[in-house]
């Protein structure tokens, strides 16, 4: 009866030790693109079909009225100023501004 | 006479297409870089009001095929391809009313644009792009009925080579876009025939009129669309002799709708005339009638 509650025991701190040991899961990370240039529906398709394609990019929504893309990336990915700038370019417009917003909630 | 088909591919298979851009000519935005933006357009032309005993009327059907291709952020590549079919109503000598008809491919143009200049802002930019290119003579030129040969501004193609080129201004913002154009058509001979030399000043403006808020996200736009196409032709010529039944010039206005999405674009309009300066006997246009479709991926 005893040693059965031992193996009991030390199961269920093999599972703690393994659930605090474990690295945590890598959160999405969000961006706020500024796009100067963009002035009609048919240009955002452009921009999102780039930043889309770029490695890590899990999403990416266009706010026309702001001029704003939001771009969320998975994992571990992590998306720099000069890459953003890069794809706004290759669609034809122009990087204003570049804001890390933090982890996706 | 002029040649409505001809016409019509030059007015359909100017450089643009990647954003609202105007309808009776194309200018605008570049495709983006590795991207490309297919354009369909049915458009139908119909000329007539001939003073000469012959009471002439041309009709023309066009269905023209764009291909842009954006091969760097500021050059864009493109090939139209037209189907068209003609068809001339005359009254002969002795009295009798005869259609003499045409139709297949006409000549396809191969052209590209560069953005020379650019300016962004938020929701609003401002570009400058020359564009040049070459109208190649896959159209029949030679096509025929129990009559003989069509007269040559009848035939689907011209049977030359021809260079055409220009530059374009367009100032686009989340409310409305402006386009300006001016473009010369240099046409060449064939067989002892050369089209008159076409010079030209387009405008348009399209106000944005639904949703008139914008809300998240990137809704449909409809834009309301008013054009402007101030055209000079050059007589044509055969056996270097100059042709006074045609040339003239022409200023049309085309009212239109729009309707702009991130994917597609849904555009159709009506060129109305509304003052005709021709030589002599040329036909006068009496209506043109545009609808197409545009698809980017």
């Amino acid at each position: 009866m005893m040693a059965r509650e031992a193996r009991g025991r030390a199961l269920a701190l093999l599972v703690a030790v393994a659930v605090f040991a474990a690295p945590p899961a890598a959160a999405d990370e969000v961006y706020r693109l500024e796009v100067a240039g963009l002035a009609c529906p048919f240009c955002a398709y452009g921009i999102e079909k780039e930043l889309a394609g770029l490695d890590g990019v899990a999403g990416v929504e266009t706010e026309i009225e702001k001029g704003a893309v939001i771009v969320t990336t998975r994992d571990d990915a992590r998306l720099d100023r000069e890459t953003a700038r890069a794809a706004v370019r290759a669609a034809g417009f122009t990087l204003d501004g570049f804001r890390h917003l933090g982890p996706s909630e | 006479m002029r040649c409505p088909g001809a016409a019509i591919a030059a007015l359909a298979a100017m450089p643009s297409l990647a954003a609202a851009a105007a309808q009776t000519f194309n200018t605008a935005l570049p495709v983006g870089e590795g991207r490309y933006v297919l354009r369909e357009q049915l458009v139908h032309r119909r000329a007539g009001g001939d003073p000469t005993g012959a009471e002439r009327v041309s009709t023309a059907w066009s269905a023209v095929s764009v291909l842009g291709y954006g091969a760097t952020p500021d050059l864009t590549v493109f090939a139209a391809l037209p189907l068209v079919h003609k068809r001339l109503d005359v009254t002969t000598a002795s009295g009798r009313r005869v259609e003499r008809s045409a139709g297949g491919l006409g000549d396809a143009r191969l052209f590209a644009r560069y953005t020379a200049f650019r300016a962004d802002a938020p929701g609003r930019t401002f570009r400058i792009a020359p564009f040049a290119g070459v109208e190649a003579p896959t159209g029949r030129d030679d096509a025929g009925d129990r009559l003989g040969r069509l007269p040559r501004p009848a035939q689907p193609g011209s049977g030359a080579w021809d260079g055409f080129g220009g530059v374009v201004a367009t100032w686009q913002t989340l409310a409305y876009e402006i386009d300006v154009q001016a473009a010369y058509t240099a046409n060449t001979g064939a067989d002892g025939f050369a089209f008159g030399d076409v010079a030209r000043l387009d405008g348009s403006v399209q106000y944005r009129v639904w949703p008139r808020e914008l809300g998240g996200g990137v809704p449909g736009f409809l834009y309301g669309t008013l054009g402007a196409n101030l055209i000079h032709r050059e007589e044509t010529t055969l056996a270097g002799r100059a042709d006074a039944r045609s040339g003239g010039t022409q200023l049309f206005l085309a009212p239109g709708l729009q309707y702009v999405t991130k994917r597609w674009v849904l555009e159709g309009a009506v060129q109305l005339p509304v003052a005709q300066e021709l030589n002599a006997a040329g036909l006068a246009d009496e209506v043109i009638a545009r609808l197409g479709f545009r698809v980017t991926f």
